[in-house]
């Protein structure tokens, strides 16, 4: 479970202070699929930096099974797998395998256990004709599967993808979303970041929509269209966004 | 697990062409120009043949003056100031129609030296040609007063007998000057891709935020970075070094006698390898902090450059003082202390004080350098783009 409590983010652009994140509060259950929804510059990978661990909140506090993402964020490590979006982060030197056993060395994996993951993560993601080849050499739809790969290396309970399939080809796409039911299907909880509404309608249990830094609306997508009365999240989403407005301009 | 993040540090820059041309390449290059460089510098001449420009009128007496010394050529011109300019002669020597003539008669002459001093060869020609007019000019002076009835020992109430305390030839003085020099270079240029590529380049990439997901302490990150930084300071410096003792060695004559280390020789190697590996580390820990504080490869090179300006400074300095000058502060200052403790080796003195006190301002330099760099990578400002 992710409980996310009054959590303000804030950061120091030369003189000014720039608020990425406005007392945002939810809790993502175990096992929950969540779509995080917003604009660009909206606070969505913000958020997901701050449940990994790697920004610390201004105000507030996340906890991830039980543990503060400041005090105990080590513990919360080895259960987190994370993606961000853009850049696939891998190195171009190594090899793919060289890369996935070089993440599962820093998670602690044991010598069987990578060779164990490596070929099943491979198998799932049909990545043994280039598995030994260096990553430099990728398009973009291979470097991506590598990516989630070493994302999924260590099995983690806990997964954030950041605009996944940014860039990527409907092939490519598509291999995502299965490996997404299947991950929901092993109990995981997922939070994913997407401008793609089309995507997160069929892959979420829930949406988080954000708007310049809050929260402005958090709830089950099913119950979303019941009280919308539609099952357009495009439109439901941009009317979310044009109220908010009103209620800002109020 | 730091040894696992080292081990793939280094396999991972040594697959970069960039790293592999500038710390292994680029100081064999480097060093083989420089050595041969210096030792054509070193050279006084000896051995070596000069042409001189002389006018079409000059005498055979007048060309006995030059007879003694067998490396110089002459070239008759009507014209030698324009052969010296033409560059078919290292310099040019124009007497007065009637020398021969006027020196007998005892009457004034004059002579005219053609030459460029900014040339090394067209200095050494003319030195030579001076000495051989000066003694010719004596022999005159002497013969001239003989004659009068004077004793030639009027002229002369003294001689001036010069001792040199510094048993080194000129080849010692350029080495000291140039294997600290281009050790400092070479390992500055050698470490900075994977220095840039390990800290600014992971930011770019986004490896940098992977790899802080993982449960590893970004202490043990950060210090894997830094010995794998060091050692291709290392690698590079001991090349550059292995480079220029076999070239010096086996290729060069000047050079080679200004190496006399006698029975000391297996510890100044020694002690030289530990100056590079002090000084690697101290580099590596300079790079790194620039890397940390850049967001990308680009502004990294920025930060560095100037750093890597820092290390020619001591040269100047350290080059026109005695090695029996070198004084506490010499030593104290980093990197100044790498140029002066080679200068000391490569003397052939061994000082463990002087080793001492560098080894320990570097240390202490370093140690600051790497607690600072270890606040920045905590912080979410320095190690996100």
């Amino acid at each position: 479970m992710i409980e996310i409590q009054e959590v303000t983010k804030q950061f120091r652009d030369k003189k000014k202070f720039v608020t990425a994140l406005k007392h945002v509060t939810f809790t993502i259950e175990k096992g929950e699929t969540v779509g995080l929804l917003g604009e660009n510059g909206a606070g969505k990978t913000t958020l997901l930096r701050t449940i990994a661990t790697l920004l610390t909140p201004t105000e507030g506090h996340i906890k991830v099974d039980g543990y503060d993402t400041v005090k105990n964020a080590d513990e919360i490590k080895k259960g987190l797998g994370v993606l961000f979006g853009g850049e696939t982060g891998l190195y171009d030197r190594l090899t793919a395998r060289e890369n996935l056993e070089y993440f599962a060395m820093l998670y602690g994996l044991s010598k069987h256990e990578t060779k164990v993951r490596i070929d099943e993560l491979s198998k799932m993601f049909g990545m043994r004709d280039y598995l030994n080849r260096k990553v430099g050499d990728f398009s973009k739809g291979m470097r991506q599967k590598v990516a989630i790969a070493r994302t999924l290396i260590h099995n983690p309970d806990i997964i954030l993808f950041d605009e996944p399939t940014t860039g990527l080809d409907i092939t490519s796409s598509n291999v995502f979303r299965q490996l997404v039911h299947q991950l929901k299907k092993e109990g995981k909880t997922i939070i994913f970041s997407s401008h793609i509404m089309e995507e997160v309608s069929m892959l979420c249990d829930s949406v988080a929509m954000m708007h310049k830094g809050e929260l402005i609306y958090h709830g089950n997508l099913e119950e979303l269209y019941q009280t919308e009365e539609s099952r357009d999240l495009n439109y439901i989403f941009m009317s979310k966004l044009v109220r908010g407005n009103d209620t800002y301009a109020s | 697990m730091l040894r696992k993040i080292y081990v793939k540090e280094m396999k991972y820059a040594f697959r970069d062409y960039r790293t592999l041309i500038l710390s292994v390449v680029l100081p064999i290059i480097m060093m083989t120009g420089l050595t041969f460089f210096y030792e054509k510098l070193s050279s006084d001449g000896e051995g070596e043949t000069f042409t001189l420009a002389v006018s079409d009128s000059i005498t055979e007496s007048e060309e006995a003056i030059l007879a003694v010394y067998e490396n110089i050529k002459l070239i008759k011109s009507a014209n030698p100031e324009q052969v010296v300019q033409d560059g078919d002669a290292e310099a040019g020597l124009i007497l007065a129609d009637d020398f021969s003539a006027s020196i007998e008669k005892g009457e004034k002459t004059t002579v005219t030296l053609i030459g460029n001093t900014f040339s090394h060869n067209s200095s050494t020609l003319m030195s030579i040609v001076t000495n051989a007019l000066t003694s010719y000019e004596k022999m005159i002076v002497s013969s001239r007063l003989e004659q009068n009835g004077t004793d030639p020992n009027l002229l002369q109430p003294f001689v001036i007998e010069q001792k040199e305390i510094s048993e080194d030839d000129i080849g010692s003085n350029l080495l000291a000057m140039m294997v600290p020099l281009m050790l400092v270079l070479a390992i500055g240029i050698g470490a900075a891709p994977s220095a840039y590529d390990l800290f600014a380049g992971e930011k770019e990439k986004k490896t940098m935020e992977a790899l802080l997901m993982t449960p590893v302490n970004r202490s043990t990150l950060l210090l894997s970075k830094w010995l794998s930084i060091s050692s291709i300071g290392v690698i590079t410096g001991i090349i550059t070094i292995l480079v220029v003792t076999v070239e010096i060695a086996f290729f060069t004559e000047k050079l080679k006698s200004g190496l006399s280390f006698g029975e000391n020789v297996w510890m100044i190697v020694l002690l030289s390898l530990l100056v590079i590996i002090i000084f690697s580390m101290f580099n590596a820990a300079l790079l790194m902090l620039t890397s940390i504080v850049a967001k990308t490869v680009k502004e990294a090179q920025s930060y560095s450059t100037p750093i890597m300006m820092l290390g020619v400074f001591p040269t100047m300095i350290i080059s026109s003082i005695g090695v029996n000058e070198l004084a506490f502060y010499h030593f104290a200052i980093p990197i100044m202390n790498i140029f002066s403790i080679l200068k000391e080796l490569l003397f052939g003195v061994i000082n463990y004080e002087h080793i001492l006190i560098t080894l320990l301002s570097n240390l202490a330099a370093m140690i600051i350098i790497f607690i600072f760099s270890r606040i920045l990578f905590l912080k979410d400002k320095w190690v996100m783009s």
